[in-house]
């Protein structure tokens, strides 16, 4: 329809104010390309890397466009025809398949944050994905959901050392076969172990597992393949579906159910942002809110748009773009301030590391807290 | 084609991060939101008056076109750079200048966004009232061009009741000052009027004043489901013969509903044949009592239902089926053509028929909706542009719905001008003296025509 709506809601368009960075501009570039009218230029590929993925623009589209699929299915098809990545892709890929995750760091040091009994994985109903962030950005919070996981009796594992990245990164950098080979190579791991239901505490992690993963396991044929032979995927033909949950999903049910119990108060006036990842990509939309409610004393209040109307932090252009990720955070924070938050809790750590670079770039003091850090503060 | 020469200069006029000459920007600024598209050599962002006056002063002097935009929403091809060159990119020129509460207006570039505008009036207990469907993303200038309308038409009027004054680069680039901030003014031509619907071919506003009025303390919103269009058509004539002018009083006819049930599932009966949308506004008793009218001059013309809302939660249940309307119509096929033919209210129900019968005769999915207080409806042809056969059946439903509105002593456009979309049938509306007219007004302020070329058939040779 051409109706420019994604306009209002774009948040990189919102930054540079150029038509051929929202979701219509993207499109109709994509149409000329198919009409024979752009060759695969670098200001084609260049415009769609700056996409945040966000999927704002389809939630507004009349017309209900899936352009986030747009985008991802073009990213593949550069990517399949060959043309280069842009040069921060190119570094973030590099880091992904040489120490499989996207901060380049030692893959045999994934584990070391672990206490010793969990970086070796057995038979349990439940895993915890730690997911890539944690492990090597900010285990701090991984080392609260292991306490709090504790605290509340639950039987529960996870990969440690065996643990790989999820593949979302190298998903969204159009390289489909590395995404299917992290894909396949976790799946085989948590089929040794009986795995029921993955929880973990990485947004993006969680939208991989509900959708990709997925994928993968409802086509799993319930018997051997007839002909006895190889299955195209030699690595785990049966796998029986298991359900994904965001650990703040987990954390809302014992909150309810009580086998956690937040006591400590925490009177603060706080604004959830419902990052991309979990609320718009995954639905989970109230059980962060959930969480902390059961705080006492918390207030929540609501950024002007919210639910799957939320605005994108920025973080997905942390790499690639610093300065427009913290200049789009910075908005956010103003947002969080003139809706009357004295703090913003987040369930994602790309939002966490962004919101601080936001903070920072706005130029005030607000703190920025993951939910699951004030959750732990208060069980304490 | 414009010269290396040409380029150099409009570079240091506008500063080279406002100025976009890649092939993947020159097709972003190509299209509008018809199915028009023109390819410009260069889009630029001007910041101040004066650089949009040199770059006219330039054109001119080079023999170049120049196309305003604003965001690109409108409906009409007014934004198209029918003759390339280069397009001017008003979106950088947004500042909020002035709220005044005492003389109630507000003056603002034309890059502001409308709705921005009005958010910010409303602090103010202040309304800026032309609410067109964009007005989230189309900006105040392109409303003045165009003369936007919107769903409080009816009582509130559109963008050209609430322009009070204009600074303006003209085609030759002259700074010219239009109007007057006072409530009356009768002095000299009014030129402001003039510009306001002008479609940006007389001139580029870059300062706007608008008027305000007060926010009216309260509204009541009713929907009204019908089994009989002509039912329907009776109250809408009956409310404002009763003399109740309400905000909004919006129709949709039984394709449209039936679209957002087949989509949005909101409820609404499927078998209805038109449901209206009403809501009055003012001091709460004035409201209540307006309100309180309607819904008997509703029961008495046979509404099988009446729902009325009791707080803000229950008014946007009531709004969502007008809200989904075009987007529900837009998912039937893969193209949308949005028309606008606009037919005094009283011929509403003939227009509504006599859509209708077009779209039997040639075929077509047409869903009608729009403004039925102020006749301004919005015959959708919901098509399929790749579809050779009918696509061009779809045009000729075009052309037979611009002579229905004529004939029914209608126009052409209600609220998203002539532009390239309708610029062929003007002479049918105006006549050969009207467009003689037009032509001299337009040579008047433009004469090497730079500005816009291409629209409302002013080109003495056609577009």
């Amino acid at each position: 329809m051409k109706c420019g709506h994604c306009r209002e809601v774009c948040p990189v368009f919102l930054e540079t104010g150029h038509e051929a960075m929202v979701a219509r501009g993207r499109v109709q570039l994509l149409k000329a390309f198919l009409e024979g009218n752009l060759e695969l230029t670098d200001g084609l590929r260049d415009r769609i890397f700056a996409c945040l993925n966000c999927d704002a623009c389809r939630i507004t589209c009349p017309c209900g466009i899936e352009v986030n699929e747009v985008i991802l299915a073009t990213r593949r098809a550069m990517f399949e025809a060959g043309k280069p990545l842009p040069d921060p892709h190119r570094q973030l890929r590099e880091r992904l398949y040489g120490e499989q995750n996207p901060f380049g760091q030692k893959r045999a040091e994934r584990g070391a944050w672990l206490p010793e009994k969990y970086r070796m994985p057995r038979c349990a109903p439940l895993l915890l994905h730690a997911g890539c962030a944690i492990s090597y950005a900010n285990n701090r919070v991984g080392k609260m959901v292991l306490q709090i996981l504790e605290m509340a009796g639950a039987d529960f594992t996870l990969l440690g050392d065996a643990e790989e990245c999820c593949g979302d990164p190298i998903l969204r950098l159009g390289d489909l076969d590395g995404a299917k080979r992290q894909r396949e190579r976790n799946l085989a791991e948590y089929r040794k172990y009986g795995v029921e239901t993955i929880i973990t505490p990485c947004a993006g992690c969680l939208k991989m597992f509900k959708h990709f993963y997925a994928e993968r396991v409802d086509k799993v044929p319930a018997q051997d393949t007839a002909d006895g032979g190889a299955h195209p995927s030699s690595f785990s033909p049966h796998l029986p579906p298991f359900r994904a949950l965001h650990t703040l999903e987990l954390f809302a049910e014992m909150a309810a159910d009580g086998r956690l119990k937040p006591q400590k108060s925490l009177p603060k006036r706080i604004a959830y942002l419902d990052g991309c990842d979990i609320g718009r990509h995954s639905g989970v939309y109230e059980a962060p809110r959930a969480v902390l409610r059961a705080i006492p004393g918390v207030h929540l209040v609501e950024f002007p748009a919210h639910h799957e109307s939320s605005r994108c932090c920025g973080g997905p252009l942390m790499a690639s773009a610093p300065e427009m990720a913290a200049d789009i955070a910075a908005r956010r924070v103003r947002e969080a301030l003139e809706a009357g938050a004295e703090m913003i809790a987040v369930a994602c750590p790309t939002c966490f590391i962004n919101l601080k670079e936001g903070a920072n770039r706005a130029g005030v003091k607000i703190e920025i807290q993951d939910v699951t850090a004030l959750l732990h503060r208060s069980l304490k | 084609m414009l010269s290396d020469a040409v380029k150099t200069r409009l570079r240091e006029i506008v500063g080279p991060a406002n100025f976009l000459d890649s092939l993947e920007d020159r097709i972003s600024y190509s299209y509008d939101a018809t199915l028009y598209q023109a390819m410009p050599e260069v889009a630029v962002y001007p910041e101040h008056a004066e650089q949009i006056a040199a770059i006219l002063r330039l054109a001119n002097e080079a023999g170049f076109a120049v196309t305003p935009r604003g965001a690109g929403t409108g409906l009409s091809g007014g934004s198209i750079a029918a003759r390339g060159g280069v397009v001017l990119v008003l979106t950088r020129m947004n500042h909020l200048l002035e709220i005044n509460t005492d003389d109630l207006f507000a003056v603002a570039e034309p890059g502001v966004i409308t709705a921005d505008l009005a958010a910010a009036v409303a602090k103010h207990g202040l309304l800026y009232p032309p609410d067109p469907a964009s007005q989230a993303v189309s900006t105040l200038g392109g409303n003045v061009a165009e003369n936007a309308g919107g769903l409080r038409g009816l009582k509130y009027g559109v963008t050209r009741n609430y322009i009070l004054a204009l600074d303006v680069v003209t085609p030759t680039g002259d700074l010219l000052h239009t109007g007057s901030v006072t409530v009356k003014c009768a002095t000299g031509y009014d030129l402001t009027q003039l510009i306001v619907g002008s479609e940006g071919t007389l001139g580029v506003a870059t300062k706007i004043w608008c008027k305000l009025v007060p926010l009216p303390e309260h509204k009541e919103t009713l929907r009204a489901v019908f089994s009989d269009m002509d039912a329907a058509a009776r109250s809408v004539a009956a409310i404002i013969r009763a003399g109740v002018i309400p905000a909004t009083l919006e129709f949709l006819d039984h394709v449209t509903i039936n679209a957002i049930e087949d989509f949005k599932r909101i409820g609404l009966p499927r078998e209805a044949e038109a449901i209206l949308l009403i809501e009055t506004d003012g001091q709460r008793d004035a409201a209540r009592a307006e309100a309180a009218k309607v819904m008997e001059i509703l029961r008495e013309n046979h509404a099988q239902s009446v729902q009325t809302a009791a707080n803000d939660a229950e008014r946007a249940q009531l709004w969502a089926a007008r809200r989904a309307a075009l987007s529900s119509l837009t998912r039937v096929r893969p193209t949308t053509i949005l028309e606008d033919a606009t037919v005094p209210r009283s011929r509403i129900p003939d227009m509504v028929r006599g859509v209708r019968d077009i779209g039997r005769r040639h075929n077509l999915i047409i869903g009608n909706f729009g403004h039925a207080g102020d006749g301004n409806l919005h015959p959708t042809i919901l098509t399929d542009a790749r579809d050779v056969e009918e696509f061009a059946r779809a045009e000729k439903a075009i052309e037979e719905i611009f002579q229905l509105a004529l004939s029914l002593g209608g126009t052409l456009s209600g609220e998203h001008g002539i532009g390239m979309a309708k610029a062929h049938f003007l002479k049918n509306e105006i006549g050969a003296a009207g467009l003689a007219l037009m032509r001299a007004i337009k040579h008047a302020f433009d004469p090497n025509n730079v500005l816009n070329p291409g629209k409302m058939m002013l080109d003495a040779n056609g577009e």
